[in-house]
């Protein structure tokens, strides 16, 4: 009786412990890769992950922006949270208020460029490795712009940028420049850059209180108001990545954009990169938004999750990401003891130089509420909706009521 | 009882069979319990049915009356009475939604009625290749709406669209024309596709009950000289009135709660000029997280509904007896 127990009780113990290395050696890391495709240089990283970690499988899904984040947050909520997911910052604050992710675990001896890590600290503690940056710069199609009579130069005030869209709707076909308005995340990334080069501040950084309602504010809404009157028709319709396309067919001027528009232009256009222009209150600015690799509690296996988003957001992985990709580096790779980076020449200037003076995307718990803060206000003065003054103060009421 | 046993419906049934059997003969009693099984196995017979409308239609409704009272996110949920409502009262956008979610209603479903019973008619006339339009008028309704609608984004496009395009080229326009970045016309534009979808169903329903109404009536009113629309407006429409109102009903009803076309062409936008209830219960439930705000705005679009469809039918009532049908 006694051998059939102990013989039981064996195979019992087998049975649960064959069960117990078949979970430890089996796991699998979903990864929600927001941006609707997998870049090569992450893939690498990935395949590398898989081939160090035997029965470790990462079950990576592009999703595209528009509806990426939601899903993420949706699993999350509903108990079945991805293990890792690579999202835009701005998310974070709400992430970590409901207890969805757990703190990033970030490696001294990586070296981000200033201003970055604010991107993903909250109260102290970062919540995401930061992954992609980017700043941004202003267009000009020369060949439009000196069609209409004008020398191709990036002009240095909102007046002079004012002026040069004018002369080229006036004179060419074309529209003076391409803005975005539509009900969409960009069109709050495209006014901030016009706020930040005119020393407007959205939240106080110390206080944490709203600084939308303010003259700055006041002076670049009347500013983009303007600018809708020398723009294609209907902004509200637009976004941003859709400006692209009338950028190529030679339909607007200038239009502002991130350095991956250089290498997404055609070949054939006479093209040209300017800071973006300051204006009458500022100097020349650009909003700082930072995409994350974030880990999310309860998936079983954050220690994994953590080893592989130190691994794709740090050193030659991350390298391979900025300059193929043409994002604006993240990491302050000279510091770093890197020499011979590919930020130095070319356009990088326009995007690195106005790092100092940029601002960052809002931390917001409720950040799609923010969208529609500003979304509301951009929107009402393209449409001619209401007053400037009006649209701010409605603006800071709902920013108050938001925060 | 002999039929049930030859249907050989299985095990229950058979039971049910000796007893009713026994109860016949018997009587009294006997006869009672017969009655009361016949009853049970009616309820046997509907359970399954009446289980899956209670997981799929009555608990859900239930939840969402209880989260409306909650105020609700990722975070998780707390109390807060009548909050969620009294929030949407005091809201001017949440009226203006209202105003334009009837006013979207009335556009859309009178232009459909209208244009479908035009459709109607044109297909059910001797004309040669009937059958060919017949099947040409399908498509709009067919396909799915989502692709359907990302060609009319690409009509509506003010830069490459072929609407701006033509508007041009007549001198109807000065320059590009964005359809669905200005207030009205993206609202407008919004309605047009709508049409566009929703037509081919009601021209179908009512080509069908045309095509019931008897011929004897037409042949009556032919002989004592009644002309094509004396005899289209007394007897074709009061024929087909009780399919007319259905249709209207059960249009308005889709249309009230149309989301997929708002939100592929304009998102409800520009500035909410195009936002509909439940365009905007979708941005506030699911866009924002605000589960128990959402929730609020169903029970509020389930109350409207029920009080229109009330009134329609009060209406439909006086309607009908009116045109002496049923």
């Amino acid at each position: 009786m006694q051998k059939i127990t102990l013989l039981m009780s064996t195979a019992l113990m087998s049975g649960l412990g064959s069960v117990a290395m078949a979970d430890d050696h089996n796991k699998e890391l979903h990864f929600i890769m927001c941006g609707g495709e997998v870049r090569a240089a992450d893939q690498a990283v990935v395949d590398q992950f898989i081939a160090d970690y035997p029965g470790v499988s990462v079950n990576l899904e592009a999703v595209p922006w528009g509806t990426c984040q939601d899903k993420s947050l949706t699993l999350a909520a509903a108990g079945d949270p991805p293990s890792i997911a690579y999202m835009g910052s701005r998310t974070l604050r709400q992430l970590s208020n409901n207890g969805l992710i757990v703190p990033a675990n970030i490696s001294p001896d990586v070296k981000y460029q200033d201003g970055v890590l604010n991107t993903v600290t909250i109260e102290g503690t970062e919540w995401g490795y930061p992954h992609a940056f980017s700043t941004k710069a202003l267009y000009l199609n020369c060949d439009v712009i000196e069609s209409s009579g004008q020398a191709c130069e990036g002009p240095q005030t909102w007046d002079e940028m004012y002026e040069m869209a004018r002369t080229v709707k006036e004179k060419t076909d074309a529209a003076g420049i391409g803005l975005a308005g539509k009900d969409f995340d960009n069109t709050m990334h495209q006014f901030l850059n016009y706020l930040y080069s005119n020393g407007g501040v959205v939240i106080d950084p110390v206080t944490g209180e709203s600084r939308l309602d303010s003259a700055q504010t006041r002076e670049a809404l009347e500013f983009y108001g303007r600018l809708a009157d020398v723009a294609q028709d209907g902004p509200t319709a637009w976004e941003r990545d859709q400006l692209r396309d009338l950028f190529n067919d030679g339909r607007i001027a200038m239009y502002v954009s991130g350095p991956w528009g250089y290498g997404q232009h055609n070949e054939d256009i006479n093209q040209r990169v300017a800071p973006i222009p300051a204006g009458p209150s500022g100097e020349s600015g650009t909003i700082l938004i930072t995409d994350s690799i974030v880990v999310f509690k309860g998936s079983g296996h954050e220690d994994l999750a953590h080893e592989l988003a130190r691994r794709i957001t740090s050193g030659d992985s991350q390298y391979d990401l900025d300059s193929s990709w043409g994002l604006t580096p993240i990491l302050d790779y000279e510091a770093m003891g890197w020499t011979d980076v590919f930020y130095t020449d070319g356009i990088w200037p326009n995007f690195t130089a106005t790092i100092s003076t940029g601002g960052p995307e809002p931390l917001l718990e409720d950040f799609k509420s923010l969208q529609s803060v500003f979304t509301n206000m951009v929107q009402g003065v393209i449409l001619k909706d209401d007053t400037v003054d009006n649209l701010v103060t409605i603006a800071g009421e709902e920013l108050d009521e938001a925060l | 009882m002999i039929r049930l046993e030859s249907l050989n419906v299985g095990e229950l049934s058979l039971d049910k069979l000796v007893l009713n059997e026994e109860s016949f003969v018997a009587g009294g009693r006997k006869r009672k319990r017969s009655v009361l099984s016949e009853k049970w196995f009616a309820f046997f017979l509907i359970a399954p049915s009446v289980f899956f409308l209670l997981i799929i239609v009555a608990w859900p409704l239930a939840e969402t009356l209880r989260l409306s009272f909650m105020k609700a996110g990722l975070g998780g949920e707390a109390f807060v009475g009548f909050e969620n409502y009294q929030d949407l009262l005091e809201s001017k956008k949440f009226h203006q939604t209202v105003i334009r979610t009837f006013y979207w209603m009335f556009l859309s479903v009178s232009l459909k009625m209208l244009l479908g019973l035009i459709g109607a008619t044109l297909l059910n006339a001797a004309i040669p290749g009937r059958a060919l339009f017949r099947v040409l008028i399908m498509p709009p309704w067919v396909i799915p709406i989502a692709i359907g609608c990302v060609g009319w984004l690409w009509l509506y496009n003010g830069q490459f669209g072929v609407l701006s395009g033509v508007g041009q080229q007549l001198g109807l326009l000065d320059g590009p024309h964005e359809f669905l970045a200005h207030k009205k016309s993206a609202f407008y534009s919004a309605v047009v596709t709508d049409v566009w979808v929703g037509t081919p169903m009601v021209s179908l329903f009512l080509l069908a009950a045309m095509q019931g109404v008897n011929r004897d009536l037409y042949e009556a009113a032919w002989v004592d000289g009644a002309g094509r629309w004396y005899r289209f407006r007394r007897i074709t429409i009061p024929q087909i009135m009780p399919v007319i109102v259905t249709m209207a009903l059960y249009s308005a009803i889709f249309t009230f709660n149309s989301f997929d076309i708002i939100w592929i062409l304009t998102q409800g936008g520009p500035r909410g000029a195009s936002t509909t209830l439940i365009v905007d219960t979708y941005k506030v439930a699911i866009g924002n997280y605000k589960f128990g705000e959402g929730a609020a705005r169903v029970v509020v679009i389930v109350m409207l509904l029920g009080v229109f469809a009330s009134v329609y039918m009060l209406l439909l009532g006086k309607l009908l007896r009116k045109y002496g049908t049923k």
